[in-house]
């Protein structure tokens, strides 16, 4: 067994990967610059996907300018699995790019702390437009301290409680705008047999997004401002308890079933139920209306409804709070010897032709006049609902597995899923009062 | 006839313009060696090996004593990743469950795959047709495998939903020991294909002179199995039973794809864990500290086991026949 062989030596082979890279950084210690192209050109790393085309017509648009003629931009995308890690990689080493694909606060975080990620605040002064063209709480997501880090350059996700309009209808029940009215409608629709909310357990993500949303509708958005900032006394406070006990009677009351555990989104397999019509909700990021629509482009046409997460009377959250991921980011390295060349193709992000482009693709570009271009797309109204969503928001918080570094990831994972089991709120809240200051 | 040494041949290899390199590896030095491969008969696959294991190893080694995150260059820290792996729960859990997993994979596939195999060595009708479906998960690799069970599985599409007689409220990932149940179970369904192959392979080369002598004297089918089959298929079963305890050790992708260690951390395996703390967790000095520890327990188990069985002896199992 052949596998097998190789496999005994999968420590080994780790290390293969470890070293080459090891090898890699240790030569690049001489400085990633030293080694640009005498004819002028800058590499932007980026996540490849079907959305990368976008990202090269950008490229290309930058490459067709007089700027572009003098320095050229080299667009150069890494499958998109695990492309945290192989940016984590690549950064280390000589081969770093000078501009790169990420998610803002967390994910840019150590590479700030290591002092390796171009503050943008002088650009900025040249250039008002690349930080005013965006929304202000798109901008702030990507700053750390007193300095932006980040231009957004493709749309934003934020999650909504997602619904099946029939399943609704049916049981004469509309969507839930408080708490107290989820709970009900989750009463009626079980006793009717179904799963009343679709979640994929499996992921624990799709967890994690009721527990930021109930945490910020009951203690505000400052307690997760503060424990990212270090403050560890918060997760023990009367609001956080108050948060764990809400979702606890959410799940108590049977409102995901019995197996969600063993349900994941990214099978597809929770988005079903919801399509299927044997559940009502779910909660999910604004990519649930292209996956709906990849299982059935009738049911994401006619039969998705979408609203904002209910609110919780007496809780200190304001309800225009939208959780999820903010926007994508490109940061440019210090490293990078063309800084204005690269100032310039940042100016391709808030063009009309680029976010054009963005709206054809399904995504909410998050620059203040989006909504001109909202209107183009095949999707107008589901667009001009999540824009004003975001335009509206009091405030707009990164998931919290993004707004962590990386490492933080499954620790975060752990404790969601945990509770998610045993609802044992005093284990989560050591866990996460365990996470260090962001 | 005349016999043409080896000083000549390579002479005339040179003469005829080819590389003369091979040369002094090749050169004979005395009549003893005639028929013995020279060392350098050794030399491509010792390179190979050090490049690709033991140099990887050593720096393996050097990491677990690091931090290092993959940004710039690792820090020394002592012996800190061994003491935090000493004292780390999931870490001695993943152990034991790396051991529970292994020796529920011998202990369900043995069985299984010695019948099938012998079965698939006779000469029955419908056997060519069974042996070719049997083999049909042998084609799929592990990951297809692990997600085609993963659906099958699904507690709302799947079979749970079909036979909730069986499977209760559907629930299988979310348990420890159900989830343990179908690592095991996907393993045996993955493997027993290949095991099978080599139990035939084995069945089908024990002389049938020892069947016919067996039933002359009125021995029976499972008197016979007992008694001549299932000793003369020492040496596979020892073979396989190896080939078991190192794949089952280093399982990974079906733990990838069916649970990612889940429910908790009860079906993260050593191996797993390793993966968890390098890629997930940019720890790449405890992950070190993982894989050696991995690695010794491995090598550890596969030498104990030929030592145990005598298989390092290679005694046949033909002598007296």
């Amino acid at each position: 067994m052949s596998v097998s062989r190789r496999f005994l030596w999968c420590g080994v082979m780790a290390a293969l990967v470890l070293a080459a890279a090891l090898a890699v950084s240790a030569c690049g210690t001489s400085g990633p610059g030293a080694a640009a192209d005498p004819k002028g050109s800058f590499e932007i790393a980026d996540y490849g996907d079907a959305n990368d085309t976008l990202e090269q017509s950008a490229v290309n648009t930058y490459n067709a300018t007089p700027e572009g003629h003098k320095v050229k931009a080299v667009l150069q995308t890494f499958p998109g699995a695990n492309y945290s890690e192989k940016l984590q990689t690549i950064i280390g080493s000589g081969e770093a790019p000078d501009v790169f694909f990420n998610w803002g606060s967390g994910s840019i975080q150590s590479y700030v702390k290591a002092g390796l990620v171009q503050p943008l605040n002088g650009i900025f002064q040249s250039d008002p437009q690349l930080n005013t063209s965006f929304l202000p709480n798109i901008m702030s997501a990507a700053k750390i301290g007193n300095d932006y880090y980040g231009v957004p350059m493709r749309g934003t996700q934020p999650v909504f409680l997602f619904y099946n309009k029939s399943v609704l209808a049916k049981y004469h029940l509309s969507p839930p705008a408080t708490w107290s009215q989820l709970l009900s409608e989750v009463g009626t629709l079980k006793s009717r047999g179904l799963i009343p909310i679709a979640l994929g357990g499996g992921d624990q993500w799709p967890e994690l997004m009721w527990i930021e949303y109930v945490y910020d509708r009951v203690a505000g958005a400052q307690l997760v401002t503060q424990a990212l900032d270090g403050d560890h006394s918060v997760w023990k406070s009367s609001a956080s308890q108050q948060a764990l006990n809400d979702v606890k009677q959410l799940i108590q009351s049977g409102a995901f079933g019995h197996s969600y555990d063993s349900v994941k989104f990214t099978t597809g397999a929770s988005t079903k139920l919801l399509v299927t019509g044997r559940s009502a909700f779910e909660l999910m990021g604004s990519w649930e209306y292209s996956t709906a629509q990849g299982i059935s482009p009738s049911f994401a046409k006619n039969d998705l409804g979408y609203v904002a997460f209910p609110s919780i009377p007496g809780g200190a959250g304001n309800p225009t709070d939208l959780v999820g991921n903010t926007q994508n980011y490109y940061s440019i390295l210090k490293s990078a010897p063309h800084q204005q060349a690269i100032a310039d193709f940042l100016k391709v992000m808030y063009t009309p032709k680029f976010l054009t482009n963005l709206v054809a693709k399904g995504w909410l570009p998050t620059t203040t006049d989006a909504t001109k271009y909202i209107k183009a797309s095949p999707s107008p109204n589901w667009l001009t609902w999540q824009f004003d969503r975001v335009k509206q928001s009091a405030h707009f918080q990164e998931s919290w597995d993004q707004a962590w570094p990386p490492q933080q990831i499954t620790p975060i994972h752990d404790a969601v899923g945990s509770f998610f089991d045993n609802m044992n709120a005093q284990s989560f809240i050591s866990a996460m009062a365990a996470l260090p200051a962001a | 006839m005349a016999v043409v040494t080896r000083d000549e041949r390579s002479a005339g290899t040179a003469t005829n313009g080819r590389p003369a390199g091979r040369g002094p590896f090749l050169r004979p030095r005395a009549a003893q060696d005639v028929g013995r491969p020279s060392i350098a008969w050794a030399i491509p696959a010792t390179v190979y090996f050090t490049i690709f294991a033991l140099l990887p190893l050593g720096v393996v080694v050097w990491l677990s004593f690091t931090s290092w995150s993959g940004i710039g260059a690792p820090t020394s820290v002592g012996l800190s990743n061994w003491r935090s792996l000493v004292s780390d729960p999931v870490m001695r859990e993943s152990i034991l469950l790396m051991l529970l997993l292994t020796a529920l994979g011998v202990v369900t596939q043995i069985p299984v795959s010695l019948l099938l195999g012998v079965w698939a060595a006779g000469r029955q009708r419908t056997r060519a047709v069974l042996t070719a479906l049997y083999f049909i998960p042998l084609l799929m690799s592990s990951a297809a495998v692990a997600i085609v069970w993963r659906a099958l599985l699904d507690p709302n599409f799947g079979l749970p939903h079909q036979f909730p007689a069986i499977f209760g409220n559907g629930d299988l990932f979310g348990s420890a020991p159900d989830a343990i149940g179908i690592l095991t179970f996907v393993g045996m369904w993955q493997w027993t294909p290949l095991y099978t192959l080599i139990f035939q392979g084995g069945a089908r080369a024990i002389p049938t002179s020892l069947y016919e002598a067996a039933a002359i004297d009125g021995a029976g089918t499972v008197r016979q199995f007992f008694t001549i089959t299932l000793p003369q298929l020492r040496n596979t079963i020892i073979t396989s039973m190896i080939l078991m305890v190192i794949g089952g050790m280093t399982t990974f992708e079906s733990i990838l794809i069916l649970t990612q260690g889940h429910p908790g951390n009860s079906t993260t395996t050593t191996a797993y864990y390793m993966y968890e703390e390098a890629f997930d967790n940019f720890a790449f000095g405890k992950a070190s500290a993982i894989a050696v520890v991995l690695v010794v327990i491995a090598t550890g188990i596969g030498l104990a086991i030929s030592k145990w069985t005598g298989y390092d002896k290679m005694r046949s199992t033909l002598e007296g026949v």
